[in-house]
């Protein structure tokens, strides 16, 4: 009898309890997701009288006009930018502040510091260091240039090599690249400010799973004969790190995907020069948003959402095959 | 073996410098650039804190010029001089006047240009609603998947699982039109309201609870205590270090929030959040403003800093904690 | 092949200094056991040997050769390890042969994919061999290609065996490699070690707490405690002729039984500690005889443990009898019990063994008073 009551109390009040968090879900999350899925047909807009049907025409454009060919390039080569590096540099910096006896906790607040300032201020600070003339990044560079020591050592002309062939001679003699003006240099750019933003992250979770790794582990490679670290590390630390590691990649793929804030801070109007910065977060924005083009940006968004579906599944299908541990 | 000086000790050492000084160069030049006047930001000079020498502020000058008739007003005030030099007098009066040292140009400019208390304020109401409104959503609903038996309760977990498939950012444009559609735009509603549903909250909170032994909840329901209250009396107290990581997760993301706030805030400045203010103070400047702009930029940035600087250890185990998951 | 000799090893870690003045020399294809309590430096004692910490002083030789700066990986000794330490990601194949490839495989040849396209045949078979030979002396030929988190403890355990062996080094070192089994496999697998160290005939060096371990299996036990070596001795000797007090109350169990005594002689009077197995006590048989009150009786099977308070002594004695031959022993009641002068150890006031003459000369007066002798 007791039993019956019981169960019947904690279904109650279970569903009691949940239903708050799963009608928000419906509305907040499951809906705004249909409706997107919807609006792509349409070419909708706010305040606009009358809505039409339009098949698949937006993802026609899409995969057709030359602005959306850009904004794929612009998204796919950020993500393929700055994925290794922020987890690479993730990765180096964890085992580097590892392997130190002083200053752990000094270097992991430095390296920490970009990730708890808003992208957006940190952007903009970028953006005035790398302007061309008045930035600190050419000043400094220019001023190597007069200096015969530094001048000789990145161009060269120490070693009797033509300063004009290295890049660093080029630039000194015709002008330093604009940056963030610059069709060749804008992107890659980004993706640094990017790097720089988000490696302190994951070197963190890095951190986190290499006091994981059981230190016995270690004494066994040297007793079986691993003596250098490249070998400790491809032996025990980079196999142990999976599980991270595909974390890691994971959260830094999704990011990278829904890179805006540098990109509308610093290009507000063009998503970069040529629009080689037009990255699909910014396009929704500048679509949906401002040019109230609400079909074509519900399409970008559902493709965006396609991707990082997939990223999630190529996530799962790794955890799966590489279960190895009880 | 443990030498202090050793050669691959210090090339790590070096290494590990060579990327904090990079990783600190924009932190560096934002708070030296708030304490320097316009001419030593455009020549790079001044070293770190400027040379805090007086400078004119170009606009107070500029709306203080008098008209016709005000220089007929003040002619009582320079006697003896013509209106050309009534004018010139007065305007050297206002020159002092509008002189002050860089950093106080810069830092009350970011105060008075545009409301940054406001926009201050608007951060915290808003970081500090929606944290608050997520717990009360997400830890019941983790009380019931994690402690509750019922039917059903697979089945909502998978659910919840599925929903942290979501990126926030692809529902972005739909969630715009609904709330433009019920009116919403431009409310604290529309920056709040969204983040209310904190799929990872729940999901963190029930794993949390996962370890809280069954008995002590068995022993509240023998002392009476009605589920609910279960939930806010006895797993709140215990879930306390889950809570402060999901805490920081939660604030350090809505504060730098850029994307949502700027979709949804279109006009009313009054809602601007922190960075949309910094945003619309970058939109607003000429050449002569970037100190106070970086004077905004650091007021914006400091309180999460420092915040951090006092309670690392906590930041870095609340990140590790909801990176686990 | 393996003799192992460590010299006037000092350690401390910090303040605390934790092998002190630590001399051992272990010939070839012995099978030596380091015991002792918790941390009285026997797992550090090891991995000093091993070269997996550094010592502060002293020397350790392996074969003659001074190995005091060389490295772990060049030492050519091999650990077992209190957690196994298995490659969680590799199996058991590949666990086993991490140390044959690093040894006999250039860097190169290691790399992932090109590495095995370049490695010459003959090498893969004599490394495939040499698993295949490990793999058979331990009965795990059928787990080769599972991995550590499919297999028992004991399996495990057998696996970090295979990894020891298959590179037949100078000397095998043991950590507790039974500490994490339970009894019945403990048991089981004692012998199964033992059996191993006589097909290898390689020199064995094995850590252990537990006294039955080190007496079961051992040519030589080294009791140590508090950062020193107590005796180092055959386990016959060690039980026979315990240094000391300490090494007389570790080895054996139940404990041996310390009685105080007083030597009576008209030139001198000094304080004694007799030492007498509770195996030797007998029921109203013996030379010297006690009183005792039984305070606690255990009945094993095979024999009866029984616990016995000499009055006006605090400590608790043990004697151990046989069921079938014994009278009948009722709890709290008074009952005769003696020794022989052949069952007994005598130790001096600090607890060192007395030489053999000075025990022929005494005469023994027991402390209390109340007691009577026979």
């Amino acid at each position: 009898m007791t039993k019956a009551l019981n169960h019947q109390r904690q279904t109650r009040s279970a569903w009691i309890m949940l239903s708050p968090a799963l009608i928000l879900m419906m509305v907040i999350l499951i809906l705004p997701i249909m409706i997107a899925f919807g609006l792509s047909f349409t070419n909708y807009g706010l305040g606009v009288k009358s809505v039409d049907f339009v098949g698949l025409e937006n993802y026609e454009r899409i995969f057709t006009r030359s602005t959306f060919k850009k904004m794929f390039t612009a998204t796919v080569l950020y993500v393929i930018i700055v994925v290794p590096f922020s987890v690479g540099l993730g990765l180096g910096a964890a085992l580097l502040i590892q392997s130190v006896q002083r200053g752990r906790e000094f270097y992991k607040t430095i390296y920490f510091l970009p990730v708890m300032a808003s992208l957006l201020a940190m952007a903009i600070v970028w953006e005035f260091m790398l302007h061309p003339t008045i930035g600190v990044l050419n000043e400094t560079l220019q001023g190597g240039c007069d200096s015969t020591v530094i001048h000789g050592l990145l161009t060269g002309s120490w070693y009797g090599a033509d300063p004009l062939t290295s890049w660093y001679g080029d630039k000194c003699a015709n002008g330093f690249p604009l940056w963030l003006g610059d069709r060749d240099y804008a992107l890659w750019t980004i993706c640094f400010i990017g790097i720089w933003q988000s490696f302190g992250f994951n070197m963190v979770l890095y951190l986190a799973g290499l006091t994981s790794v059981p230190k016995d582990l270690y004494h066994a490679a040297e007793m079986d004969g691993a003596s250098s670290a490249w070998e400790r590390f491809r032996l025990i630390t980079w196999p142990m790190l999976g599980p991270t590691t595909v974390f890691v990649v994971t959260i830094t793929v999704i990011r990278s995907f829904q890179v805006f804030d540098t990109v509308e801070a610093i290009f507000p109007d063009s998503g970069g020069p040529g629009k080689t910065a037009y990255v699909m977060m910014f396009a929704i924005y500048e679509k949906g948003i401002k040019q109230n083009l609400l079909g074509t940006g519900a399409a970008i968004t559902v493709i965006f959402l396609m991707f990082v579906i997939a990223v999630t599944l190529i996530q799962r299908w790794f955890i799966d095959r590489k279960t190895h541990y009880a | 073996m443990i030498n202090a000086f050793s050669l691959s000790s210090t090339i790590k050492h070096g290494v590990l410098i060579l990327g904090a000084l990079i990783v600190l160069v924009p932190f560096y030049m934002m708070v030296s650039y708030s304490f320097k006047s316009p001419g030593e930001i455009e020549r790079n000079t001044g070293g770190f804190f400027g040379s805090q020498e007086l400078m004119v502020d170009e606009r107070c000058v500029k709306l203080q010029d008098p008209n016709k008739d005000e220089v007929i007003a003040l002619r009582s005030r320079f006697p003896g001089l013509g209106d050309d030099g009534v004018r010139k007098a007065f305007m050297a009066e206002v020159e002092r006047d509008c002189s002050m040292i860089p950093v106080v140009f810069n830092y009350s400019k970011a105060f008075s240009q545009a409301p940054l208390l406001r926009y201050l304020i608007n951060g915290v109401i808003v970081t500090v609603s929606i944290f608050l409104i997520q717990i009360i959503v997400a830890l019941p609903a983790a009380f019931a998947l994690s402690k509750l038996r019922f039917l059903g309760r697979e089945t909502v977990f998978n659910i919840v699982i599925l929903g942290l498939l979501i990126p926030v950012h692809a529902i972005a444009l739909p969630l715009y039109i609904m709330l433009a559609k019920v009116g919403l735009v431009n409310t604290y509603a529309a920056l709040i309201v969204p983040w209310t549903i904190s799929v990872f909250g729940i999901f963190l909170m029930r794993q949390f609870f996962m370890t809280v032994p069954d008995d002590l909840i068995d022993a509240a329901r023998m002392d009476g205590m009605s589920e609910y209250a279960i939930v806010w009396r006895v797993m709140l107290p215990t879930a306390i270090p889950a809570l402060l990581a999901f805490a920081i997760f939660s604030v350090v993301a809505h504060w730098n929030d850029y994307f949502w706030p700027r979709i949804v805030i279109t006009g009313d400045r009054s809602l601007f959040t922190p960075p949309l203010g910094l945003r619309e103070f970058k939109g607003d400047a000429d050449g002569s403003f970037y100190g106070p702009m970086m004077a905004t930029a650091t007021i914006i940035v400091t309180p999460l800093i420092v915040a951090f600087l006092i309670a690392q250890k906590r930041f870095i185990e609340g990140i590790t904690l909801t990176g686990m998951k | 092949m393996g003799s192992i000799c460590l010299e006037n090893i000092f350690k401390s870690f910090g303040e605390t200094s934790v092998l002190h003045n630590v001399s051992l020399e272990i010939n070839d294809g012995e099978f030596t056991a380091l015991v002792g309590p918790s941390g009285c430096g026997k797992s550090t004692l090891l991995r000093l040997l091993a070269g997996l910490e550094d010592l502060d002083k002293g020397t350790v030789s392996i074969d003659g050769r001074d190995v005091s700066g060389v490295r772990a990986s060049d030492r050519n000794l091999s650990m077992v390890f209190q957690s196994y330490a298995l490659y969680p990601h590799l199996t058991v194949r590949e666990n086993i042969a991490v140390p044959l490839r690093m040894r006999q495989l250039s860097p190169s040849q290691r790399l992932p994919l090109i590495g095995s396209m370049i490695t010459p045949a003959a090498t893969k078979k004599e490394i495939a061999d040499q698993i295949y030979t490990a793999a058979d002396m331990l009965d795990i030929g059928r787990l080769l290609d599972r991995k550590p988190g499919q297999l028992s403890g004991g399996q495990r355990q057998r696996v970090a065996l295979g990894r020891a062996l298959v590179r037949n080094p100078a000397a095998f070192l043991l950590d507790e490699p039974l500490s994490n089994l339970d009894a019945k496999l403990r048991v089981q697998t004692r012998a199964e070690i033992a059996q191993l160290h006589r097909q290898l005939k390689a020199t064995f060096v094995y850590v252990t707490h537990d006294q039955i371990e080190a007496m079961t299996m051992a040519d030589r036990i080294a009791v140590m405690m508090d950062g020193e070596i107590l005796q180092y001795d055959t386990p016959e000797n060690v039980y026979n002729r315990p240094a000391s007090i300490h090494v007389a109350e570790f080895i054996g169990s139940p404990k041996i039984n310390i009685f105080p005594a007083r030597l009576i002689n008209p030139d001198q009077s000094a304080k004694l500690q007799i030492g007498v197995r509770p195996e030797c006590l007998k029921q109203k048989n013996g030379e010297y005889r006690l009183k005792a009150v039984i305070s606690h009786l255990e009945n094993l099977g095979p024999e009866i443990q029984v616990q016995f308070i000499l009055p006006g002594i605090d400590t608790l004695f043990h004697t151990r009898v046989d069921p079938k031959s014994s009278n009948r022993l009722i709890m709290g009641s008074t009952t005769e019990l003696g020794f022989d002068e052949v069952d007994c150890h005598l130790f001096d006031e600090r607890g060192y063994s007395l030489s053999p003459h000075k025990t022929r000369e005494f005469l023994k007066t027991l402390k209390q008073s109340t007691l009577e002798n026979a």
